[in-house]
């Protein structure tokens, strides 16, 4: 064996200094006593251990690192998510059952009524999302309660006979959704008439009880995330816009939200109020009433000397949206998981300096701030250390009256209708948020290809879609918005899943650097004892063969 | 922007201007820590002084700060934080909400914090709630390199993930406009892998270029603000003084010269819908103040209306609760008819498992481990008694 001596010549620029390197052979003049020949069996053992090092390597070692450094991904129902989100698996359409309860009419000629209003009513009707179908009435409208519809019936119209020298007037009934429709004998459209007034009267009728629902669903269309073919048409800029602005203001549906009532007073004083009572008295049965739709859960509370954001006397209207001390006052959100909406008697002397658009004379107590809550200015009361629940009377109606508008209630028609509206109108809400979360999930997949995902965002999918197609199917009736509810759920716990986080890109620097201190010192013997073995088998080979 | 709207409000266009964006968030991250640090937490808390000064209520305002540079006890100045050396304005006043601190503040949880991928445990103070009319301001500090933002000289941040985070968002509809700035070296190269549309990004440095530091505090010690910062400021808190300003982000951008900064300042426009002239039209306002479109009443006479609303509220909760009374006795009635006929036969209850996911595998693995453990043993008494 001879050793090479070389002091990196190379690297250095060429110089004169050759004194530097050595010869190369400069001792191997000297004998060197070999070793004794190896034993056979120790050359056959050795062979052993670097074979079992390979295969422990390669059949442990490789599957484990490959098991435990691919990322999972489950799979997921790609096509059919961005179908939903299309608004392909899901023809959003609204047929909302009418009644018809003709009283005393014989049977033919009411079969005649129905056929020409509905004939009337589809060619008012050019938007096929949301259907108004007619149908006669089985029973008597008084039995059918508002809030349980199990029959889908989402107005009842109950026709009677009037005064035969007036025209057809009709009215809502307050507690029901019913429709009284007096109409002049006189009217009623003969067997084989084309048209008749008062078939045509009972569809503009309809048509206008039902066109804020009509503008805010073909609103929720328009801005979804479904493809323009399955989109409504016709939707004018201006229905858009207010829509916009009423949709806007209102929170984001949640199945419980949590109203906080704060009391701030500028000064020591008052320090107490009943605000059980008041509520107990003025908000309660709003909340009773909205109970199939929202849960809700109060708290209270009172601060003295708060300071608001804005000292002036009388309030101007960019004061107003700087009232709310945010760093001093505690309006923490952060009580449970549901969102907080905000309901602030503030007392003190301070006004509101922007005329009312209704009577100019008078200025307004107080003012709504959108998606957040409301503000109630109170002037300190007579009896200086408490707020009695009277004086708390027109505060909290406003609040309920707000409370309303947040939550997105339409705001014509009488309270049945426009309940079973807001239904209505969630849910369709619901099924698009849902069908649209899942598309971002598909696309997501698809675009960040080392994002992990876990079996339960699938099982998440899966159910997402199981409660939309039963939703969607039930669109318009009692049952869908439950199942709206719990597929939109799903799809947000699916999207949002907590273990889909991660770093998740590393560059080949960081790789190199992580894996060569790791396997330089494994890799350099075994790849060297194989290649010795190879060379040593060969050795004996070509000697065996010599040897022949 | 407030005076704007109010003078807008009365004018029917007003939906129009109001369908732009509902709420206003900002993202303040610094990400060094250390004494020598001072001026990336001075940076942090100067916009967060600013964002607030313009309305940005605290709950909308998620400030992650890495360290406590007004208690470290090389402060000369306990319990303040300056960055200016006329020290003028305390930046760690009396009110500030600090969301994240300290360990805190990790990659994880900043990615965590724009995807909201977040436990039940963490609570909405610490989450960024926004929808798709949000406008949200994310502004970074810290040491940074080439696609790299540097936390806490333990982990870092590179720019296609900060890339992915946005496009995360974008797919939830999480935004509707971002302004993206970050103040660090190589800032720019940060903002390079972005692709989710209506972002503007700027930074302070391009590629091999130092973002530099403005002046150093003497009897701080450490120099206490960057000098990019410092003049996004210097111009904020003089042109911006309240939310009717009409300042653009363009009149901001064009403000930033070789000169002041000492490096090139960054922007980037080309994923803003309506490219370069849209987004420097856009209100600095729009990102740094707070849109609040409050709605008045009308006067005290609804009350007709309100008391007759509670009664019929009252019915109506009253019908309905019958109607769930009623359902609840036909169901029980049901249930007895079914329950009669065929008895549920008694079943002697069992210890179940928590879960009974592979059990069987379980099981089986288990004993295959003993039964092994036990082959083992009796291999080795049997070579011992053969040899």
């Amino acid at each position: 064996m001879s050793a090479d001596i070389k002091n990196d010549g190379d690297s250095k620029p060429a110089s004169a200094d050759a004194t530097v390197s050595l010869p190369a052979t400069g001792i191997a003049t000297v004998e060197r006593k070999e070793p004794p020949p190896e034993k056979e069996a120790d050359t056959r053992r050795r062979t052993w251990i670097v074979i079992s090092f390979w295969l422990i390597a390669v059949f442990i070692g490789l599957p484990i690192w490959w098991n435990t450094t691919t990322i999972y991904r489950a799979n997921l129902p790609l096509t059919q998510m961005t179908d939903w989100a299309d608004g392909k698996a899901c023809e959003p359409v609204f047929p909302l059952r009418i009644a018809l309860d003709v009283g005393s009419l014989p049977e033919q000629e009411a079969q005649n009524l129905l056929r020409l209003t509905q004939h009337a009513l589809d060619d008012l009707n050019d938007f096929s999302g949301h259907h108004l179908r007619l149908q006669l009435a089985q029973a008597p409208a008084e039995t059918i309660t508002p809030v349980r519809d199990d029959s889908n019936v989402a107005l009842t119209i109950r026709l009677a006979p009037g005064d035969a020298a007036h025209t057809a007037s009709s009215s809502l009934h307050p507690h029901l959704p019913i429709l009284d429709v007096q109409y002049p004998p006189n009217s009623l459209p003969t067997a084989n008439s084309p048209s008749s007034g008062l078939a045509t009267y009972i569809a503009t009728q309809l048509e206008s009880t039902f066109a804020e629902e009509q503008n805010i669903i073909s609103y929720l269309l328009e801005t979804s995330s479904i493809t323009p073919e399955h989109k409504p048409k016709g939707i004018s800029q201006e229905v858009v816009d207010t829509v916009s602005k009423r949709m806007t203001r209102s929170l984001k549906y949640s199945q419980t939200y949590h109203l906080t009532f704060s009391l701030f007073t500028n000064g020591p004083v008052p320090s107490s109020w009943d605000i059980e009572a008041a509520i107990d008295e003025y908000l309660k049965p709003v909340l009773d009433m909205l109970k199939p739709i929202h849960d809700f859960t109060i708290d209270t509370q009172v601060q003295l000397y708060a300071a608001p954001g804005v000292q002036s006397q009388v309030l101007g209207k960019e004061d107003l949206s700087s009232f709310i001390n945010a760093a001093e006052w505690p309006l923490s959100p952060s009580i449970g998981g549901a969102p907080t909406v905000n309901f602030i008697v503030y007392i003190g002397n301070q006004t509101i300096g922007v005329p009312s658009e209704t009577s100019p004379g008078e200025t307004s107590q107080s003012w709504m701030i959108p998606q957040w809550g409301s503000v109630y200015l109170l002037a300190p009361p007579a009896e200086a250390t408490h707020v009695s629940s009277e004086t708390l009377k027109q505060p909290i109606l406003t609040f309920t009256s707000h409370l309303l508008t947040l939550l997105g209630t339409p705001q014509s028609g009488s309270l049945p209708m426009r309940l079973s509206t807001l239904a209505r109108i969630r849910s369709a809400d619901l099924l698009l948020r849902a069908a649209s979360s899942l598309g971002s999930l598909a696309r997501l997949t698809l675009a960040l290809p080392s994002i992990s995902i876990p079996s339960n965002v699938a099982d998440g999918v899966v159910k997402t879609i199981h409660h939309l197609e039963f939703a969607c199917a039930s669109l318009g009736g009692a049952q869908s918005l439950e199942h709206a509810r719990i597929a939109e759920a799903e799809a947000e716990r699916a999207f949002f899943e907590k273990s889909m986080v991660g770093q998740l890109y590393f560059p080949d620097e960081h790789k190199v650097a992580v894996y060569l201190p790791l396997l330089g010192p494994i890799g350099v013997p075994l790849v060297m004892g194989l290649l010795n073995e190879i060379k040593a088998w060969k050795n004996r080979r070509s000697q065996k063969l010599k040897a022949a | 922007m407030k005076l704007h709207l109010a003078t807008l409000l009365l004018a029917p266009l007003l939906t129009v201007v109001a369908g732009l964006h509902t709420s206003n968030w900002a993202v303040l991250v610094g990400t060094s820590r250390f004494w020598f640090n001072y001026r990336h937490l001075a940076n942090v808390l100067s916009m967060y002084r600013t964002v607030k000064r313009l309305g940005i209520p605290d709950s909308q305002i998620i400030l992650m700060l890495p360290d406590d540079m007004a208690c470290n006890p090389r402060n000369a100045f306990p319990g303040t934080v300056y960055s200016n050396s006329d020290r003028a304005v305390d930046l760690y006043g009396d009110n500030i909400e600090v969301d994240y601190r300290g360990y805190e503040v990790t990659v994880e949880n900043f990615i965590r914090l724009l995807t909201d991928r977040v436990g039940e445990e963490m609570p909405r103070s610490k989450r960024l709630l926004t929808d798709d009319r949000s406008n949200i301001f994310v502004y970074m500090t810290g040491h940074g390199g080439n696609e790299f933002l540097k936390f806490q000289d333990a982990e870092e941040i590179g720019a296609p993930d900060l890339a992915d985070a946005f496009e995360q968002m974008w797919e939830k509809k999480r935004y509707h406009e971002i302004l993206f700035m970050i103040d660090t070296c190589q800032a720019n190269t940060m903002y390079s892998k972005l692709y989710s549309p209506n972002i503007i990004a700027t930074g302070s440095s391009e590629l091999d270029q130092s973002s530099y530091s403005h002046h150093a505090d003497n009897d701080v010690g450490v120099a206490v603000i960057d000098r990019y910062t410092y003049y996004n400021l210097e111009f904020l808190e003089s042109e911006v003084r309240d939310t009717s300003s009409k300042k653009t982000i363009g009149d901001l951008f064009d403000s930033y010269s070789y000169e002041k900064i000492h490096s090139h300042a960054g922007v980037r426009y080309d994923l803003f819908k309506g490219g370069a002239d849209a987004a420097r039209s856009r209100l600095l306002t729009d990102f740094f103040g707070n849109v609040q479109n409050v709605e008045i009443d009308g006067t005290r006479n609804t009350t007709m209306i309100d008391d007759e609303l509670i009664s019929l509220s009252k019915t109506i909760a009253r019908l309905s609760e019958l109607a769930r009374e009623e359902e609840l006795a036909a169901a029980h009635n049901e249930s007895n008819n079914a329950a009669k006929p065929a008895p549920q036969p008694q079943k002697v209850q069992v210890t179940k498992p928590l879960t009974d996911d592979n059990w069987w595998t379980k099981k089986l693995v288990g004993a295959t481990a003993l039964a092994g453990c036990a082959a083992l043993w009796g291999l080795g008494s049997y070579f011992e008694s053969s040899v």
